[in-house]
This record gives structure tokens, C-alpha cells and sequence, in this order.
């Protein structure tokens, strides 16, 4: 799967860059998220349970941020091994683009699923990948350029059960950062797999 | 681990079940009542039909808990001692099954549909059908059988 | 003809049991301390196996134990053999890497055996699976046919271009020449669609082993169980066929998916001697997506000579066939002798060159299914047919016609190998014409064309070779096995009989058609005739059913074992009628002396073999039990004319079959409301492969049609009735008459419905279509035109 997009954010590059590489905000925004480990600067680990009534699934994801050229781009990239489960793997091409006051963020993703996933998510996955990145990337403008109060937690382990009932996740409302998409790709994955398969 | 009780084909059936067990688990594993079969993992199948409280249901798709005090009635229920149910025995008139994995279902399923609608048209039948997968007849002999056994049900 | 001979509609004996639940499918059975196997599989196509760490899932709760490859290598395990071995045009043979039932150094599809979690429960078993960490490096896998052709990416090491074999059948430099003389050349290119078996019933296996005696029995899904115990006692397992029973009872369809030797039959029956307790495993669907054997999966150029009346000179074909990850069991006879010899189809092309570039790759092993080979045979000649008709300009039955092989022509001489024994094609062929209406198609056509819809009518004509086969010549031709059928007929005292047959009923109804013969042979009541199947501990031998062959095969050997009983009871009803064995008439179960009214009926003659009191002891043994071995002399030759007449919305590309007519001559018939059944069974997956069905896998190697929410399945809804009928000239390759009709729907719809979805669209400039022919492709079609 690839897509593109570009979204301008009403803030500074810097600002838009510090906010890209703010690991607690990871943490605190990723529904489900157990942990998040910084291994190096580069390199983030995290575990992410997905439960959906009585189904539940783990996965263990690494995020590598790699090509950094501070405050103009890098790449991110991840992987999330389910297991029995399959895995999910991914990168995006971040690069930001000062517009007068403003930052032009542009993304590139591609990103593959395998095993299970593949074999009975991926038209799924397709649609919430693209609707997640959208939703991220509209959170994302808006936390930068809005009050740090959002960030409350009743509202960041928010989770639409219906939506998720559909194999659309919407959940991330919460406000997450680009590595964490990587992330809600595969915490996407694992709900829909927990959905098809269990 | 929770209890559940239901009746299933009129007897009072109780036991201890893991919470995420299947319907079609439980009546499988705990009841041994291997009639009703899985033929897939995605609820596409039907095999797996039974009746809870007289509607057809897919017994994959239903946690053995959301059954509690229901009425189920299973393919092993059906028949009258050693006389069949006027379905089970209009698919055998008609040929209406080979390998037989699917049979269950789909008798379960038609029972259902005559129940619902006296009298099918063949479109019904086929329309009807929509959520069981026979890989076998072609379905050809398997609408005839079920025609046949809806005015079996009703005569 | 009474109501239960040869011959009558009989309904089935096995049905009782199945539509009350009462059937035996493997899943349903349960041993004393059964424990459950979940099995790890592979996510990656392709990928270095660097590291399996079982140790936290082997401390997860229930869990009794873990095995890996590397575990069951230790123990020198076999590979899983293939029964086929074809020679390449060079005359080397096929390459044949092996194939260890789990995976040791390396995985090569997704799906291929990891490791195997053994627990008390079903879920915990799964639970646990979840707990074992792999560390894979993945590699470029090579997933269509021309990327492994170059290499790239190899399956495996030892084989260079992933090339399984090159193989070739026909005359070369005659087809050439066949070419340089034609008046007009026909071209077409053309793939045969990948598809998935998909019994209903997943696959499933429960192996035990009795540490007090040392034998094993594995209850698992198979179509051939004694096939299953040579192959894996003497090439994986090493175990003696003494100590190893192989049990099948009820199984829910196989298409052929299940005539297979399954690495996980050998892993389980291993793995339950390791524990000394019985091990179940059953298959979700999922897990039968990416590891029952797929089917089909050609790319094949075509060329076809005519002369300026359109008879047919030559045939020329080359084809690419996907081969999968491994060989499995009969993957390698499927394009090649299943696939090359019937070229010639039912016509006189004096000229065919044919050669077969079979591929690994990194996808599932392509093996038999319904039809193997003789669908993408029918589909490219058939197709290759119209094309011609309607680039010369005639018409698409009367191009048929004209090269069709006549009545008196039999035996009839292929240039592929074969010889045709006996048939009469026109016959069929214009029984099919009437029986569809062919001559009122076009007022039809107006009628639709009234209403917005696009109409067409496709011609498809057939010829099977089945009744797998002479011995000799299968294993001339590379078969490692034997093809012959056993019967055994054990009368009891009373004269009830069972027949034990080394075929395997799983849907053809068997236990009802072998009854019919037996009661009819031997003169006793039907429902004095039992039939047993699928245990090598009941039954003596058998080599199962496929290939259309349990009637055309072990038919005759049902018959034989009778005759047999025959002869023998005469002896028995000579000497205590004290008349001379010459004497003595047998009709109708009873035995007479001729020309008097002295007589025995057959529980007479069969209570006096077990009680010997009166009988002739010096010359004959007590008791009456007789086997037979059955090796035929020729393939049976089922042909036939299908024809299959669609509605297209132009708008939505959405193709309606709303009639479809199949003529098939398949010799004797036993059983006409079976017979129907079967080609009514075969013509729906005809009908799916060319509508509905299709595998797709993406670039990386991952399946994506792996659920029925990708797969599509034919429906109910989706199939109209269909209009079928017998056109038989009696069988002449063995003693029953009989040919076989498993096969014959698969293999002639669906070039039946392309040759339809075509001639509806032809007026809109739409000259090719591929399977599966969906909505959106028909849409793009119709568009693109």
C-alpha cells in the first residue's frame, strides 16, 4: 500500500519538528499503548494491546527513525510482529516546508501487512490505514496549533466500539505523532485481525 | 469460568464454559453434538447453522454465553425417531447432498426459510441461501430439495 | 430392471447418517487423553528461519510440548515425496528439492509449517502459539512465473531459474511443417486462472500411537488413505505398513485437494509418539487457504494451422505452469500428462507440439484439482476454436463439426500419446445443440437486446482421459506408483454381504453405486450389500480416488471379486445339487441345474460354505471370501459438449448464466440421479472458475484472496438450474463399460462460459476476457473496446 498527502499546520517548522520527535506524546496517545522504550535516539520499541469485549491481541513494534536532517525531513520506519498473527511493516518520507508562518508537512507512506493480516485484513487495513493517516495527520495540525489541554487522558483512551465493530478504526482521536502512526498501523492491524480472526 | 444453561433439542442442558467459547464449540466439544459442523473462520460458511429460539443462526458467530436460556435446536434434533423431518427428507429424495459437511446447515437454514415464507419461489430459495456455501451439488439438487420440502411442510 | 440394479436411480444409503448429524468426519472423532496441536506457519513468502525461540511458549499453561523443524530433522525425517517424476526435454530429470515437512533452514510460502504447539486444549495450544518468537530473514520472493524464470530470487538453492522441468510431448518438426502449409494461422495467449479447492470441510488429522504395541493410526482427510500410509511409512516416517493404519471415514469433499500426502499427517503421527498421547489438529479455513494445495495457474501461447476449409493441421502450445513452493504429491503429472496428451481434444489435428515450463515460486504447491490439467487443456483449445471460427469466418459449430473425429474412427490414434478406445462425438455434440436450442437462440438474443441486455451462447467441447490408468503405462511415464483397484467381496454365512473397496467415497456415493453392482451381480437384495472404505486396517489395498477413477477402476475390481464368488459358489451348489459344475446356472441369485428345478439360493450355497458339512472339501477351501486386483487396459475416454448461453448488463458488466446444457458421454451409467449430481457439482466450480473464482497473491508473496470475503465462492444465487443429460456409448477399456464423470463439469464449462461472455459482446468489439471474467472486468471490457 502507498499514499502521499501534504498538510499544512498553522505553526513554525521547529515547532512542527519538536512535536514529530515528542516520545511521551506517543505514549500517552496510542490507545492500548503498554509501553514505549527509547533504545537509542533513533530507535523506539513499543508494546500495544488491542481489546475489543472479550478479544485480545498483542503486538510488539519497533519504530526506527532514520535520514534525519533536522528541522527539514526524515524517514520512519517500523515494524509490528503479531506473532502467529502475521506482521505489519512500514516507512513513511516525512519532510516539512516552511510556508510564510505556516509548515507544509508532506508524508509519503508505503506500507505491506503479511501472514493473517494479509490474508484476511488487507483490503481492510487499505482503507483504515488511509483513514487513520488522515485523521493523524488532521490531529496532528490541530495539537500543534492548539491548546497542550487535549491531551487529557479519558479522551486519549477513547475508543469508538461501533466504528471498530465495522473493521474501521477510527480511534485515534487522540492526538499522535508520526512515529505513532507507524504504530496505529499496527495497533489498526491487530484490532481488525482480533475482529476477523478470533 | 461462567456457567451457561440452555435447552438444546428440549433437554436442559448446564456447564462451565471459558467465556470467548462458541456456541458451535460448546455444542461440539462440551455436548458432542458433532452434527453441526465449521467450515470457515469468517462466518461465510453456514455450515455451522442451528435454530436458537426457532430462527436460524450461524452457531460460530455467537458466543455459548449470548445463548444462555435460549432454546437451541440442532440437525441432530430434527428427526422423529426413525422418521426424518419432512426437509431431511426431501434432501434425500432429491439428492440434495454428497459429501454431506454442508447438509446440516442447510437444512437448518430452509427449515428457517419455511418457517418464514410457506410458500418459496426457486429465486427465494436461491436468494435465501446467500449465507451457505456448498461446494458439491451446484446447489441445483439442493433448491429442488428444498421446494420439495416446504410443501412437504406444509401438506 | 428392479428398483436398486445397475442402472436405476437409487437413493443413497450414506445420506441417513449425514442429514441427521450422525456423519463420521475426522474433526468429530475424540481419543482417550487427546491433546490439541496448533501449527506456527510461516507470515513471510520467502525467508531465512535464523532463529525459532519456543521457550516462553513452552512454559505457557497446558502446553506439553513444542517441535520444530530442526527437531524433527534430528530424528531424520524424509521428505515429503512426490509420486511423479517427468523428464525434461533434455532427458534430464525433474528437479526435486525436498520438502521437509516443517520447515528447517528456510520458509518458502506463507503458510509453509513452522513449529507445532502441543497442549492440553485447543485454545491453549493457541495461546501458546502466539508465545513463540521467530526471527526471520525475509528474502525477495519470487511470486509470478516470469520473475522466478529469471532467477532472481531462488525457491530454492539447487535450482537454477526455479525451473521444476522442461518438459515436451508431439512431433516438433511435423507441427512446423503442419504451419508452413496452412492457408490461415490462429493465435492466442491466455491464462488459466489460479484457484483454491476449497472442500467444505478444512482438513484435519488425529494421530495416535500405542507405545504397548508400537503402532500408529493417523484419522486424517484424505481421498486415498492406502496411498497415505506408503507414502509416508516408506519415505518420511519410516515406519513399517504393518505398524501404521491409516482411518478416512466420512470426508467433506476433496476435489482432489485432499489426495495429497500433507506435511502435517506426517508431523502429527510423529509428533504422538514423541508425547505418547493422541494429537488432534483441524485447520481453520485460514490455515486451508495457505496450505491445501491450489490448483490450475497456466500462461500458455497457442497457435493453431488451418487449411483454407477450416480443417485443422497443426497445434503448436507452449505453456508456463505454476508449480509452488515444493512438489507435491502429483503436482508435476498435472501439466504434463494430464494436460499435454489431451490436446487433440475431439478432433483430428494430425499435428500437435506441446512443451511445459513448470516453475517454483514462492506460493502454495499447485497440485490436481477437479480435472487437473484436462480443464486448461479444454480451456485453451476450446477457446482457440472459436477464435478461429471467427477469424475465418465460420461459423463456431460448423467449424467443430468439420474436424470433429467421426463415429468409425475409433480406435482412434492421437498425435499425443493417446489412443481413444471408442466414442461417437457428433452424437453428443448435436443432442447438445437440441437440447439447448441452439437454432432459437437469436430470437432470444432480440428478446434480451429489448431489454438493455447483451446475449451470448458459448460452445465448449470436451475430452477427458480418466480411469487412472494402465500401470505399465503410467509408469512408463514417470508414475512411481501402481494404478490398479481392489475389491474385496467377503459373503457372510447368511449371505449379507461386504464389499470392501480400496477407492474412497467423500461425496460420489460410493457406498450406494458399488452396492447397486453388487446386489445386481451377485442376485441378493440391496440392502443386503455393505460398503467399507478409507481404513488400511478393513481394507487390503486400494489406491483411492481421483482422476474420475473409482468406478471406471474399481468398478471392474467390485465385478471381478464377484465373479469370482460366482465361480466358486457354483462349485459349492454343483456338488450338493450333485450335478457338474458345467450344469450349473446362476441367474437372480439362485443357482440351478439346468433344465430341471433343482436349484440353491444364494444363502443356501453361502451357509454351506462356512458350514461345510455337505462340500466338496478335497478340492475346495470352506468359506467365501474373494479379492480382486483390477488394472485396466486403457484410459477411459469421457467426451461431451457443453454450452452455455449468458445475459450481460452492458452497464454493470454483471454476467447472468441463465442457461447452461451439458451432453457428456461417460459409458455405462449405474446410477443416473448420482451421475446428474456430479456433473451438476463439477459444472458449478466450471462456472466459478470462469465467473467468480481467482487467486491473487500481491507482489511480496502474500495471499490476498486468503478468506471466503476475498475468495469468491459460487453462491446459490449465482447459478441457474442446470440442464443435464447422458449421450453414452458404452465403455470399451474395461468390463463395467463404464468411463467416469467426477471430472467432466469442470472441465467443460468453462470455456462453455467465456466462448457465451465473448459472443455477447463481440457486436461491442470485445475480443478477449479473462477468468475469473468478474463485473469489473467485463465492465473494463466492454469499455476499453
Amino acid at each position: 500500500m502507498e499514499m502521499t498527502g501534504e498538510y499544512r499546520i498553522e505553526a513554525s517548522r521547529q515547532k512542527v519538528w519538536d512535536a514529530l520527535n515528542d516520545p511521551e506524546i506517543l505514549k500517552q496517545s496510542i490507545p492500548g499503548c503498554e509501553e514505549i522504550e527509547r533504545i537509542s535516539d533513533t530507535e523506539l520499541a513499543a508494546k500495544v494491546v488491542a481489546k475489543v469485549g472479550p478479544v485480545k491481541a498483542k503486538f510488539s513494534g519497533q519504530v526506527t527513525i532514520s535520514d534525519l536532517d533536522p528541522p527539514n525531513s526524515y524517514r520512519i520506519s517500523g515494524e509490528g510482529k503479531g506473532g502467529a498473527a502475521g506482521f505489519a511493516k512500514g516507512g513513511a518520507n516525512i519532510s516539512l516546508k516552511s510556508d510564510g508562518e505556516a509548515t507544509i508537512l508532506s508524508y509519503e507512506v508505503d506500507a505491506t501487512v503479511g501472514g493473517k493480516l494479509a490474508q484476511l485484513g488487507a483490503r481492510l487495513i487499505d482503507g483504515t490505514a488511509k483513514k487513520m493517516a488522515g485523521d493523524f495527520f488532521k490531529n496532528f495540525a490541530e495539537v500543534v496549533t492548539e491548546d497542550a489541554d487535549l491531551y487529557s487522558a479519558e479522551k486519549l483512551n477513547e475508543v469508538d466500539t461501533n466504528e471498530i465493530n465495522h473493521g474501521i478504526n477510527t480511534s485515534t482521536r487522540s492526538k499522535i505523532s508520526i512515529s505513532s502512526w507507524i504504530i496505529g498501523l499496527i495497533l489498526a492491524a491487530a484490532v481488525i485481525l482480533a475482529i476477523i480472526v478470533y | 469460568m461462567p456457567t451457561v444453561s440452555m435447552t438444546v433439542n428440549g433437554e436442559n442442558v448446564s456447564s462451565e464454559v471459558e467465556p470467548r467459547t462458541l456456541l458451535v464449540q460448546y455444542l461440539r466439544e462440551n455436548l458432542g453434538l458433532t452434527g453441526t459442523h465449521v467450515g470457515c473462520d469468517t462466518s461465510q460458511c453456514g455450515a455451522c447453522v442451528v435454530h436458537v429460539n426457532g430462527k436460524s443462526a450461524k452457531s460460530c458467530t455467537m458466543l455459548a454465553v449470548q445463548a444462555e436460556g435460549s432454546e437451541v435446536s440442532t440437525i441432530e434434533g430434527l428427526a422423529d425417531g426413525d422418521t426424518l423431518h419432512p426437509m431431511q427428507e426431501a434432501f434425500r429424495e432429491n439428492h440434495g447432498l454428497q459429501c454431506g459437511f454442508c447438509t446440516p446447515g442447510m437444512v437448518m437454514s430452509a427449515i428457517d426459510l419455511v418457517q418464514t415464507n410457506s410458500n418459496p419461489s426457486e429465486q427465494d430459495v436461491r436468494e435465501w441461501l446467500e449465507g451457505n456455501l456448498c461446494r458439491c451439488t451446484g446447489y441445483h439438487n439442493i433448491v429442488k430439495s428444498i421446494l420439495a420440502g416446504a410443501k412437504t411442510m406444509q401438506g | 430392471m428392479t428398483e436398486t440394479n445397475i442402472g436405476a436411480p437409487v437413493k443413497r444409503v450414506e445420506d441417513k447418517r449425514f442429514l441427521t448429524g450422525r456423519g463420521r468426519y475426522t474433526d468429530d472423532l475424540n481419543q482417550p487423553n487427546q491433546l490439541y496441536a496448533s501449527i506456527l506457519r510461516s507470515p513471510h513468502a520467502h525467508a531465512n528461519l535464523k532463529k525459532v525461540d519456543v521457550s516462553q511458549a513452552k512454559a505457557a499453561p497446558g502446553v506439553i510440548d513444542i517441535f520444530t523443524g530442526s527437531d524433527m530433522a534430528a530424528d531424520e525425517v524424509g521428505s515429503l515425496p512426490c509420486g511423479w517424476q517427468i523428464h525434461s526435454k533434455d532427458g534430464s530429470p525433474m528437479n526435486e528439492p525436498g520438502h521437509p515437512p516443517m520447515a528447517v533452514s528456510k520458509v518458502r510460502h506463507v503458510g509453509d509449517q513452522v513449529a507445532i504447539v502441543i497442549a492440553e486444549t485447543k485454545s491453549q495450544a493457541r495461546d501458546a502459539m502466539e508465545q513463540i518468537a521467530v526471527d526471520y530473514e525475509v528474502l525477495p520472493a519470487a511470486v509470478n512465473m516470469d520473475e522466478a524464470l529469471s532467477g532472481k530470487a531462488l525457491v530454492h538453492d539447487d535450482v537454477p531459474n526455479n525451473m521444476c522441468f522442461d518438459w515436451e510431448i508431439g512431433d516438433k518438426e511435423a507441427t512446423e511443417n503442419s504451419f508452413s502449409d496452412a492457408h490461415k494461422v490462429v493465435s492466442i495467449e491466455l491464462i488459466n486462472n489460479r484457484l483454491i479447492p476449497n472442500a467444505m470441510e478444512p482438513r484435519a488429522a488425529v494421530a495416535q500411537f500405542d507405545p504397548s504395541s508400537g503402532n500408529y493410526t493417523l484419522h486424517t482427510t484424505t481421498q486415498n488413505p492406502h496411498v497415505i500410509r506408503l507414502l509416508m511409512g516408506a519415505f518420511v516416517l519410516q515406519i513399517p505398513e504393518h505398524k501404521l493404519r491409516i482411518i478416512s471415514h466420512d470426508v467433506g469433499g476433496g476435489f482432489g485437494s485432499k489426495i495429497f500426502h500433507y506435511a502435517e499427517e506426517a508431523i502429527l503421527t510423529w509428533a504422538s509418539a514423541k508425547v505418547s498421547q493422541p494429537i488432534k489438529w483441524t485447520a481453520e479455513r485460514s490455515e486451508s487457504f495457505v496450505t491445501d494445495a491450489h490448483g490450475r495457474d497456466h500462461e500458455t501461447k497457442a497457435d493453431l494451422a488451418l487449411d483454407k476449409d477450416g480443417k485443422f493441421l497443426g497445434l503448436r502450445v507452449s505453456t508456463k505452469a505454476n508449480i509452488g513452493a515444493y512438489l507435491s504429491t502429483f503436482g508435476s503429472s498435472v501439466p504434463t500428462y494430464l494436460y499435454g496428451t489431451l490436446l487433440a481434444g475431439v478432433y483430428k489435428t494430425p499435428a500437435i507440439y506441446c512443451e511445459v515450463k513448470t516453475v517454483f515460486t514462492n506460493t502454495v504447491p499447485v497440485d490436481a484439482y477437479r480435472g487437473a490439467g484436462r480443464p486448461e487443456c479444454t480451456y485453451l483449445l476450446e477457446r482457440l476454436v472459436d477464435k478461429a471460427a471467427k477469424e475465418t469466418g465460420i461459423d463456431p459449430v460448423e467449424i467443430r463439426r468439420i474436424n470433429m473425429i467421426q463415429p468409425d474412427q475409433f480406435p482412434y490414434q492421437t498425435p499425443v500419446a493417446l489412443q481413444y478406445d471408442v466414442g461417437d462425438y457428433p452424437k453428443a455434440f448435436e443432442t447438445a445443440l437440441k437440447a439447448s436450442d441452439y437454432e432459437g437462440f437469436s430470437s432470444r438474443r432480440e428478446k434480451s437486446e429489448g431489454n438493455g441486455k447483451k446475449r451470448g451462447i458459448g460452445i465448449s467441447t470436451y475430452i477427458e482421459a480418466c480411469g487412472i490408468a494402465p500401470s505399465a503405462v503410467a509408469g512408463a511415464l514417470g508414475a512411481r506408483a501402481g494404478l490398479y483397484e481392489s475389491a474385496q467381496v467377503r459373503v457372510h454365512p447368511t449371505g449379507s454381504v461386504t464389499l470392501y473397496t480400496g477407492t474412497h467415497n467423500h461425496g460420489q456415493g460410493h457406498e450406494t453405486t458399488f452396492a447397486q453392482i453388487v446386489s445386481d451381480t451377485l442376485g441378493i437384495a440391496f440392502d443386503q450389500v455393505e460398503v467399507s472404505h478409507g481404513d488400511t486396517g478393513e481394507v487390503q489395498f486400494g489406491m483411492g480416488t481421483y482422476g474420475s477413477r473409482s468406478l471406471a477402476v474399481g468398478g471392474p475390481a467390485v465385478l471381478k471379486a464377484c465373479n469370482k464368488i460366482i465361480d466358486k459358489a457354483k462349485k459349492i451348489a454343483a456338488h450338493i445339487l450333485e450335478a457338474s459344475e458345467a450344469d450349473i446356472d446362476f441367474k437372480d441369485g439362485v443357482f440351478s441345474v439346468s433344465g430341471t428345478d433343482r436349484e440353491l439360493a444364494f444363502g443356501e450355497v453361502s451357509l454351506a460354505a462356512y458350514v461345510p458339512h455337505n462340500y466338496p472339501i478335497e478340492e475346495l477351501e470352506p468359506g467365501l471370501d474373494e479379492n480382486a486386483f483390477y488394472d485396466p487396459l486403457n484410459f477411459s475416454f469421457p467426451a461431451g459438449c457443453h454450452i452455455c448461453e449468458v445475459e450481460i448488463d452492458p452497464e454493470t458488466g454483471e454476467v447472468e448464466v441463465t442457461d447452461f446444457t451439458a451432453v457428456d458421454d461417460i459409458g455405462r451409467v449405474i446410477n443416473p440421479m448420482i451421475v446428474e449430481g456430479q456433473v451438476q457439482g463439477g459444472v458449478a466450480q466450471g462456472i466459478g472458475q470462469a465467473l467468480m473464482e481467482g487467486c491473487v497473491y500481491d507482489k511480496e508473496g502474500q495471499l490476498l484472496t486468503g478468506s471466503y470475503m476475498d475468495y469468491t465462492m459460487p453462491r446459490a444465487d449465482n447459478l441457474p438450474n442446470l440442464n443435464v443429460s447422458t449421450e453414452s456409448v458404452l465403455g470399451a477399456s474395461n468390463p463395467l463399460e463404464v468411463k467416469g464423470v467426477g471430472e467432466v463439469g469442470s472441465i467443460g464449462a468453462p470455456p462453455a462460459v467465456i466462448n457465451a461472455i465473448l459472443d455477447a459482446l463481440s457486436s461491442l468489439g470485445v475480443e478477449d476476457i479473462s477468468m475469473p471474467a468478474s463485473p469489473s472486468k467485463v465492465w473494463q471490457a466492454i469499455h476499453n473496446a
